[in-house]
């Protein structure tokens, strides 16, 4: 038994403070617990990357067509092995172009390579700053960006790429409270 | 009862003196082993709060065997989806084969995996007769090893979209978020 004396015994007729745990049931109480959770724990965290397909699609008809401007996407290009190509373009227009080295940093960790792109996440972020639509916290609408492969790229760099696109946040107000959201949605090119 | 200074008690009150001797040790070394209990219950409590810490009550996802999915750092919650695994040439959907991916491989184009389509697009119908009043989300999450080339996500992402799930999650190991 642990116990706790105060020191003022159970003198006379006052009920004693001294108080006593049963050591055995709460150590059993903790084996069981920690039982429980051992076998409940889950020590892999899955995780989701997004990429949406839900493109804004054609003009309302009821709307007069000359008075919406398409807005700017970024288009990522990662056919080249040396480079990417960061294509701001206004519908069919191109807007801007500028060539990114292509840097890949790997870091193998166990039986997966994790592979990062911080040249490019950092160079999106700063053409993002300068160039992108949807910055206004009250803004809902996210800034589009299309990733563009080739056919044999493997599916851990289009990851990486994503990633890095995903690493640039913005703030927005939804509802009372402004939370830190991705500043662009991203999709694959069908071509 | 007081609370007394620590000491050997066990059957002291035996009035034989062999068997203290035996319990005390009797000049040789005691065969009793004191356990201190103020520091296993230490470790009990602390191994109890660092799992309760770390519990996920969501559950875990399972994953298709002998698929490896790449890591990333800026993700989102798994929410529940049907389940789209692409595992070497194999399709499963919810771990149902639904197609293979041999005809895109060989003629390395992008493409509309049939069978696929049709078991999500039939989900999809099954979906908006189980909720009439409802939007139909839309969501569906790929699992795809992380050396799988990409014109078979490209196709497998484009199938799932034409079925009526635009809104595609790719699952990935999640890494701890590192300062930028």
């Amino acid at each position: 038994m642990g116990g706790v004396d105060l020191g003022t015994g159970g003198g006379g007729k006052r009920k004693s403070l001294d108080s006593e745990i049963n050591m055995i049931p709460m150590i059993d109480l903790l084996m069981v617990t920690i039982s429980f959770l051992l076998i409940t724990a889950v020590w892999t965290h899955m995780a989701r990357i997004n990429a949406d397909a839900q493109v804004p699609g054609p003009p309302r008809p009821d709307v007069e067509q000359e008075k919406i401007e398409p807005e700017k996407q970024l288009h990522v290009e990662m056919r080249a092995e040396d480079k990417f190509v960061l294509v701001w373009k206004q519908g069919s227009t191109t807007v801007d172009s500028i060539d990114v080295p292509r840097k890949d940093v790997i870091q193998q960790q166990g039986s997966v390579e994790v592979i990062r792109f911080p040249d490019l996440a950092e160079k999106v972020e700063s053409e993002w700053k300068a160039k992108g639509q949807h910055s206004n916290p009250t803004d809902r609408k996210l800034d589009q960006a299309i990733l563009h492969t080739d056919n044999k790229t493997e599916f851990k760099y289009i990851i990486g790429v994503i990633d890095a696109i995903y690493q640039i946040h913005r703030d927005m107000q939804l509802g009372p409270k402004t939370e830190k959201v991705p500043a662009f949605n991203i999709t694959f090119a069908v071509n | 009862m007081p609370i007394q200074t620590p000491a050997r008690r066990l059957m002291r009150h035996v009035g034989l003196e062999f068997v203290e001797a035996k319990v005390g040790g009797g000049g040789h070394r005691s065969t009793n082993a004191a356990l201190s209990l103020t520091s296993m219950i230490d470790f009990l409590v602390v191994t109890v709060v660092f799992l309760l810490m770390t519990f996920s009550a969501s559950g875990e996802t399972p994953i298709a065997q002998g698929l490896t999915l790449p890591k990333a750092e800026n993700t989102l919650d798994m929410i529940d989806a049907p389940m789209v695994a692409v595992v070497g040439s194999q399709i499963l959907v919810d771990g149902s084969p639904s197609g293979n991916t041999r005809t895109v491989e060989e003629s390395d184009r992008m493409q509309r995996i049939d069978e696929l389509f049709n078991i999500l697009k039939a989900k999809r119908e099954l979906w908006k007769q189980t909720h009439p009043n409802k939007d139909f989300p839309g969501v569906v999450m790929l699992q795809i090893d992380q050396n799988i080339k990409a014109v078979i996500v490209k196709s497998v992402f484009q199938t799932a979209a034409f079925a009526g799930f635009p809104n595609v999650s790719f699952m990935v190991n999640n890494l701890p978020k590192t300062a930028h």
